[in-house]
């Protein structure tokens, strides 16, 4: 996408975050691939999936705290690149602000759900994956996404300083 | 009253900086509060996360985008730029015409404008230079080229608007390729006229033997044919747009492999990047989703339909106004967030007024895609300046303003005929 403002060459994560959202990128290939093949050749795997869908919200839960982290959440600079650098900063911690107050926001949604359905034992129809964990984790991935961000209002990242 | 605040909040959040996903769900999410109370708009709001999240066809997005960074490590955009040039490049202008090839080709991996117009620039416009082509011409070219990189699918911008929309993505990709090839030809003929006009522009080179031409077709053979793989397997019903998505990760892998460039490194590298635009893109289709639900209860669509069914009950002078408004907010919006914000206001009146969303999508991608190359945001001309810092803004503008007179044009026949977008789409499926 075209709007991308990131910072430049921010650092490359490679520790356990980025394992498990590589992970879930490799089963959500591994798995899809099998999937055509096998209907290609008549041998269909069943709950392919439901299996994607759990790989995909991994990957998504933790590319969001990834691009959070990296700070390369795209913005609007029309007005930012031409303010002081004190104006600016000030602006980037309110961003930075209003971003923790959102995701502080989802953060409570998602909690609330994952309460609201723990007694419903909610679990795909084939292959009968929990959905306990993967709302356990999209919780958990919003609110390190809001420490990271309430972490930026108070010590911005050195680019924005 | 309430549609009309919102996005009048948005617009200030959104010029202030704030992150465009969280500007977009926080008015979101404020608005629903108003109108429905605390309690239903945050369950509201944490449906839409866990959904979007888990949502198998957003799949498609983190794959295409692994597909595309693992094509950029095999070298795709200097190879596509190789081998136009090879082929076009004793032709007067040839060089800016192998670079809008070079865009197309590596457009059809990208997905992104910004993206092709940085890559193809760093290989074409060295070279254009050395060769005493126009600065303007140069420049130009490779800027407007980039924007080819939004159409032509698989599009990152058809991606988010088919989720937004929900309109099939396979439908959209295949209603783009007409488009996009109509707009490769606008641009090429752009720079024929342009050159014919003022030869001095774009010396012709000496022209390359067969055997060279041979050469450098056959080193892109394997990409276009990854690409036409995975957009004949969506138009023709091989797979599903996300089937077609991994289908193209292995084969760029695969690609990788038989070009000897995959690497530990090569593949982490491209991990870790399409992780972190990912992640960007989520946070802004879960922001544009509470947004649009926002929207679609304050009635404002209703209220503007019903303006626009007053004033014209044309759909056709409806569109016009809605092309001047996009450009207009195109001024002053990045793309993305013109989509965003104008999805779920204009999407609705399309429907009243009986036209088709999938030729909207790529009505509005089109436009969106002439605000990349129009001041004072056109940010397209903004990277070419980062790659070519001698040649200043404004000879770069200049460079663009033939490109910006066909793109009007192009966007002009896309209006009065819906079906450059519509035919393929209905063509393939009977």
């Amino acid at each position: 996408m075209d709007e991308l403002t990131p910072d430049k060459a921010p650092p490359r994560p490679r520790g356990p975050l980025f394992y498990a959202g590589a992970a879930g990128l490799a089963t959500a290939t591994v798995v899809e691939t099998i999937a055509v093949s096998g209907r290609w050749l008549s041998l269909p795997l069943h709950g392919a999936l439901e299996i994607i869908q759990a790989a995909i919200l991994v990957t998504a839960c933790v590319s969001m705290l990834s691009a959070t982290l990296a700070g390369t959440h795209a913005s609007v600079q029309l007005l930012l690149n031409r303010l002081t650098p004190r104006r600016k900063r000030l602006l980037t911690r309110s961003g930075s602000l209003i971003s923790a107050v959102f995701f502080a926001a989802l953060t409570v949604a998602s909690i609330w759900l994952t309460i609201g359905h723990w007694d419903g034992y909610e679990e795909t129809e084939l292959l009968h994956i929990s959905l306990r964990p993967l709302r356990i984790l999209c919780s958990i991935s919003m609110l390190a996404i809001v420490v990271v961000f309430a972490y930026r209002t108070i010590k911005p990242r050195a680019s924005e300083r | 009253m309430s549609g009309v605040t919102g996005v009048i909040a948005l617009l200030l959040l959104l010029t202030l900086g704030i992150p465009i996903g969280v500007a977009l769900g926080t008015v979101g999410l404020v608005g629903l509060v108003f109108l429905l109370g605390a309690e239903p708009a945050l369950i509201k709001a944490g449906g839409v996360l866990f959904e979007t999240a888990s949502r198998y066809e957003l799949g498609l997005l983190p794959l295409f985008l692994l597909m595309a960074h693992l094509c950029f490590a095999a070298g795709a955009s200097r190879d596509f730029f190789d081998a136009a040039a090879r082929l076009i490049g004793h032709r007067r202008g040839g060089l800016a015409l192998a670079s809008i090839l070079g865009c197309a080709g590596f457009g059809s991996i990208s997905g992104s404008s910004l993206a092709t117009a940085a890559t193809v620039g760093l290989v074409g416009l060295p070279e254009m230079r050395r060769r005493g082509y126009s600065d303007a011409l140069a420049t130009g070219a490779i800027a407007a080229g980039g924007t080819l990189g939004s159409i032509i699918p698989p599009s990152g911008a058809l991606i988010v608007f088919g989720i937004l929309a929900e309109q099939s993505i396979g439908k959209l990709f295949t209603a783009a390729i007409v488009p996009a090839i109509t707009q490769t030809l606008f641009y090429l003929v752009t720079i024929v006229l342009v050159c014919r006009w003022r030869p001095s522009l774009g010396p012709a080179l000496p022209r390359v033997g067969w055997r060279k031409r041979r050469a450098a077709l056959l080193r892109v053979g394997d990409l276009v044919a990854l690409v036409v793989l995975v957009l004949a397997g969506i138009g023709l019903g091989w797979f599903t747009p996300t089937e077609a998505a991994a289908i193209g990760v292995v084969g760029a892998l695969a690609l990788c492999a038989r070009r000897r460039r995959l690497s530990r490194t090569v593949l982490l590298d491209a991990l870790s990047d399409t992780l972190r635009t990912t992640g960007m893109l989520y946070v802004v289709i879960i922001g544009a989703l509470i947004f649009a639900v926002f929207m679609s209860l304050t009635g404002l669509s209703d209220q503007i339909a019903a303006i626009m069914d007053t004033q014209s009950g044309n759909p056709t002078i409806a569109v016009v106004t809605m092309a001047v408004i996009l450009l207009l907010l195109g001024s002053v919006l990045d793309g993305l967030a013109l989509m965003l914000l104008t999805t779920p206001i204009l999407l609705p009146i399309i429907h009243s007024l009986g036209l088709s969303p999938i030729w909207f999508g790529i009505f509005l991608v089109r436009t969106m895609e002439i605000g990349f190359i129009h001041p004072p945001i056109g940010i397209n001309l903004y990277v070419i300046q980062e790659i070519a810092k001698d040649v200043p803004l404004s000879r770069i503008f200049k460079g663009v303003l033939p490109f910006l007179a066909a793109d009007f044009l192009h966007l002009a026949l896309l209006i009065a005929v819906p079906a450059v977008a519509l035919a393929l789409p209905a063509w393939l499926a009977t």
